[in-house]
């Protein structure tokens, strides 16, 4: 994997932090993308891929203030960089040229 | 939140804590946490506990964990690497202690490790019998006046009863391997081929000897080749040396020349394993054999071996008591047939018992049978010595490293200043000590790589280092790192415990403060070192003994040749055309020889009149000849030789000692009339009276022996006086290819068989002189690495005393007599120990040497005169020295 390309997975993570925009962290993502998605994940498999993704650059983040709540532990925020950002228009502009290329017979096919 | 908030399981979270990355630790236990409360409101506490279970556990995977690279992993490592660039200095810095410490192990793992492979090697006997778990031998135990006599030879039909009366046993079958019966060496000859072969170690066995042991075949079928009679099976060697590159199944071979009954091969084994009890070359059937007429189904003989295979979970210990009901049921009535008034009484002392064949090589020396076998005291005798050399090589390493602390106590008390923890400083000690036992290690497999061989000779083995078996590199490896934690785990706690102020100020006494605890070790080393140089002295001397012991026949000068037999019917023809040569004196033929592997039997001798009356007593029933005693040079106390004149000698004897005492005519033997038959009378007259001789082993008693006129024409003794004995023997062997062509022509010394019966006690005293050797080479290492230490300590005290007028001899005795303390209590230590080891030793043999004080007192003048050498070296160095280098940095 090239450091221009997305899995499947990184690339709905980091959907899910755009979408949060400043409120993400590892419950929240999570939560985020069971409600969305419907698809339950796991803290692990969260985990490694933000650590992931914060190693190629796609994602900063810090630590905020200590809660109450949570044992009394700081969550860690997560935001999209410009780099990030940048790879997820590339990433969507792929998928519409696709989708443009697609001949309508060939979806109506399957029922879409 | 409440007080009633939920917590997850405080456990599960200090295992992740533990594992987890620390820089992740802190945001991903939030989550962990915030999700367990979530769902404890939501989904109630038990199921959020599970969740969380399973939470922790998916988070338990690389990328969370503590990474392998990064700066904590880095800083350990380089710690490591830290260690490891301080114990390389040390090692070059200190190239003597090193070479000491390095080398010592290295001998004492290199000794570990042979005895290791030869233990295992003894262990392994008979292991390798498919289904040996249920397959025994049957000894019987008979219990002649409170003293058990086991012996394992048994009546023809035996096997067959046991068979037959036992459910138990599934397979019973039989060996005989009398010498009497043709077993042992013989010429074999292939039909069609005019040259005889004269192989060693016939067997007589059933079929079922091989069905028991399940012998691998090269050719022929294991469950047929000794099936029908007159066959004979082979090892693959003999085969090979005797029909090269054929399949010699179905050929003819002749043994002795005896044309009358041909033997056709059935099938050819596999070598035998070196580490089984029974071995063989040739073994015949006893399919359809009867060695006289009616042997097959007496009860009166006892020729045979018997070996059964039980059915799997059987009982022993219930099996055991109820095997004399053979006795009782078959060979009580046979004695009480022919009269025998004590029968009834001999047969309560008859007992059987069943033996695994597995226990028969290192756990049957009290049993007689006709097996060479070891002694599983042996294992632990050389298992101990092993663990002792070890033990003195790891003292040196113990000692030199305290000794030497004081150059390290600097070290140590920066270190600690710095911040280094007392563990760090074990870690950094222990690290060292591995190091050199891992150098060690591959110096020590060098060295055995590299001794195997001539330890093999001297311990009469084969043995190989198991490169191939897959326990070996990993378990050298970690015995290696063991023993280097074992021998440095003293030094670092006691380096490790320098205070740092006190080391700084100067204030540590210099590596003195362990010196009563290497004072101690010291004593330990040379205690262990006398004991074994005592051992080797007692064993070496008692050796000297019964080698030159006063055996009652002459040894010397006595040429035996082999395979006599196929001179025929003509021994005294053979007999003057051999006593033609000026140089050959006397000659003898006979099976009968006071060496042990020559024919032996036995028979009831009674006084004639008291049959039926006594018990009797078991004695040797020999044949000899007319020039027997004058041959072997035996001493007649009275009466007189066999004469050929004499035509009423063919019912005439002659009598040991021993005899004569058991029948209670010593008074008056000549002349006495005696019988070996309770049924038959047979009266033999005595007519002469030989002084004891030995014919058995000289740890056993000499036994009652009768002698007769006989044709027993296995071996002729020669006796000749000579200087060029070659040209003798070339003599003689042109004396038997005239008389004996096609025969081969094979001599030995009668005085190298009486030391071959001792070849196990010789390789005992030269394993046990090496062992010596090697600890007091050991135990000199260490005590030569301290002296050099004391010297280098007190220098500047040696060059003040120097300077100030002491001599030289003053010096050498100051500093040699601190030395010679430990060892002084060492001998004191040793000497009761030795004592009462090497009595144990020696009360095996019948004939020993008394333990004297010279031996002890030899013993311990060599121990010190090897410890003062090894100090005087340095003594004598540092008085040498010049004093002025001593004070050079004052």
């Amino acid at each position: 994997m090239g450091k221009n390309h997305l899995g499947e997975f990184e690339e709905i993570v980091m959907l899910t932090v755009a979408i949060l925009h400043g409120e993400a962290y590892g419950v929240a993502i999570i939560e985020e993308m069971e409600t969305r998605l419907n698809r339950s994940v796991s803290i692990g498999s969260l985990q490694v891929v933000l650590k992931r993704l914060e190693d190629k650059g796609f994602l900063k983040s810090e630590l905020g203030e200590a809660t109450s709540v949570r044992g009394g532990k700081r969550k860690r925020f997560f935001t999209v960089t410009n780099v990030g950002k940048d790879m997820l228009r590339t990433s969507k502009e792929q998928r519409m040229q696709l989708w443009n290329a697609v001949p309508d017979v060939a979806l109506e096919f399957i029922g879409l | 939140m409440t007080q009633s908030t939920p917590s997850p399981p405080k456990l599960l979270l200090r295992f992740f804590r533990l594992y987890c990355n620390p820089q992740l630790v802190e945001a991903i236990e939030g989550d962990l946490v915030e999700r367990f409360e979530i769902r404890a409101l939501k989904k109630g506490q038990k199921k959020a506990k599970q969740l969380f279970i399973k939470d922790v556990i998916q988070l338990f995977r690389p990328g969370i964990i503590r990474p392998i690279t990064g700066a904590q992993k880095l800083n350990k490592f380089g710690m490591l690497k830290n260690n490891m660039v301080i114990a390389k200095r040390q090692l070059l810095r200190h190239k003597m202690y090193s070479t000491i410490k390095i080398g010592g192990f290295a001998i004492g793992i290199a000794v570990c490790l042979l005895i290791t492979l030869f233990i295992k090697n003894e262990l392994s006997y008979d292991k390798h019998i498919p289904g040996h778990e249920n397959l025994y031998r049957v000894v019987n135990n008979y219990n002649m006046e409170g003293n058990i006599i086991r012996f394992t030879w048994f009546a023809p039909p035996f096997a067959q009863a046991i068979q037959d009366d036992f459910p138990e046993v599934t397979l019973a079958g039989r060996t005989n391997e009398g010498n009497n019966f043709g077993a042992g060496k013989n010429n074999i000859r292939i039909e069609g081929d005019m040259q005889n072969h004269y192989e060693g170690d016939f067997i007589y066995a059933d079929q079922q000897i091989l069905d028991l042991f399940q012998f691998k075949m090269v050719y022929g079928n294991l469950e047929e080749a000794l099936a029908q009679p007159n066959t004979l099976v082979m090892t693959r060697k003999k085969a090979e040396k005797l029909f090269p590159g054929e399949n010699p199944v179905g050929r003819t071979v002749y043994i002795n020349d005896n044309t009358d009954r041909p033997y056709k091969i059935g099938g050819v084994l596999e070598d035998l394993p070196s580490t089984g009890f029974f071995q063989f070359d040739f073994l015949w059937t006893l399919t359809g054999r009867e060695f006289w007429n009616g042997e097959q189904a007496s009860w009166e003989s006892q020729n045979y071996q018997v070996y059964v295979r039980l059915n799997p979970g059987t009982d022993i210990e219930a099996l055991n008591p109820r095997l004399s009901e053979i006795g009782t049921k078959y060979i009580l009535p046979v004695e009480k047939r022919n009269g025998n008034p004590n029968a009834e009484e001999e047969m309560k002392n008859m007992s059987f018992s069943l033996e695994p064949v597995t226990d028969i090589y290192l756990k049957s020396q009290d049993i007689s049978d006709p097996y060479q076998k070891s002694d599983i005291k042996y294992i632990w005798i050389f298992g101990v010595i092993a663990a002792f050399i070890l033990g003195l090589a790891c003292i040196n390493f113990i000692n030199l490293s305290t000794a030497k602390s004081a150059n390290r106590a600097k070290e140590v008390g920066l270190r600690k200043t710095i911040g280094s923890q007392k563990s760090h400083l074990i870690t950094q000690f222990l690290t060292e000590s591995i190091l050199y036992s891992l150098l060690s290690f591959i110096i020590a497999i060098g060295i055995a790589s590299v001794v195997l061989p001539y330890f093999n000779q001297l311990a009469g083995k084969a043995l190989t280092l198991p490169w191939s078996e897959l326990w070996f590199i990993p378990t050298m490896f970690f015995s290696s790192v063991l023993i280097g934690v074992v021998a440095g785990l003293y030094p670092a706690f006691y380096l490790s415990s320098f205070r740092p102020a006190a080391v700084l100020k100067g204030k540590l006494s210099m590596g003195s403060k362990s010196s009563k605890l290497r004072n101690a070790l010291v004593v330990f080393q040379f205690t262990a070192s006398i004991v074994l140089i005592i051992g080797t002295f007692v064993v070496y001397q008692q050796m000297e003994y019964i080698l030159n012991a006063q055996t009652g026949f002459n040894k010397e000068q006595v040429i035996q040749l082999r395979n006599t037999q196929v001179i025929g019917d003509q021994p005294d023809n053979f007999k003057n055309e051999l006593l033609k040569t000026p140089e050959i004196s006397s000659v003898t033929i006979s099976d009968y020889l006071p060496i042990s592997g020559t024919a032996r039997n036995g028979n009831m001798w009674w006084k004639d009149g008291r049959t039926k009356v006594d018990a009797g007593s078991s004695g040797q029933n020999w044949e000899i000849d007319y020039d027997y005693l004058k041959t072997l040079g035996m001493n007649l106390l009275q009466g007189r030789n066999f004469d050929r004149e004499m035509r009423t000698d063919t019912s005439a004897i002659i009598i040991n000692e021993k005899m004569a005492e058991a029948l209670g005519i010593q008074d008056n033997p000549i002349g006495a009339k005696i019988t070996n038959r309770s049924s038959n009378r047979v009266v033999w007259t005595v007519i002469g009276l030989v002084e004891d001789f030995n014919f058995d082993l000289l740890t056993a008693p000499v036994r009652p022996l009768a002698m007769r006129l006989g044709n027993a024409p296995s071996t002729t003794s020669i006796l000749v006086n000579t200087q060029d004995m070659a040209a003798t023997i070339g003599d003689i062997q042109k004396v038997w290819e005239e008389m004996a062509p096609n025969q081969p022509f094979i001599y030995e010394f009668m005085d190298q068989n009486f030391a071959q019966m001792y070849v196990g006690v010789e390789r005992i005293r030269n394993i046990l002189t090496s062992f010596a050797m090697l600890a007091i080479i050991i135990a000199c290492l260490g005590l030569f690495g301290l002296s050099v230490f004391m010297v280098e300590q007190r220098s500047k005290e040696i060059s003040v005393r120097l300077v100030l007028g002491a001599k030289v001899t003053q010096v050498v005795s100051m500093l040699s007599f601190n030395f010679m303390k430990p060892i002084f209590l060492a001998l004191i230590l040793a000497t009761p120990i030795a004592w009462y080891m090497m009595n144990e030793w020696l009360n095996d043999f019948e004939y020993k040497i008394s333990m004297n004080i010279q031996l002890f007192v030899f013993a311990g003048i060599s121990a010190l005169l090897i410890a003062l050498i090894t100090i005087s070296f340095q003594s004598l160095k540092a008085a040498f020295t010049s004093p002025v280098q001593g004070l050079r940095n004052e």
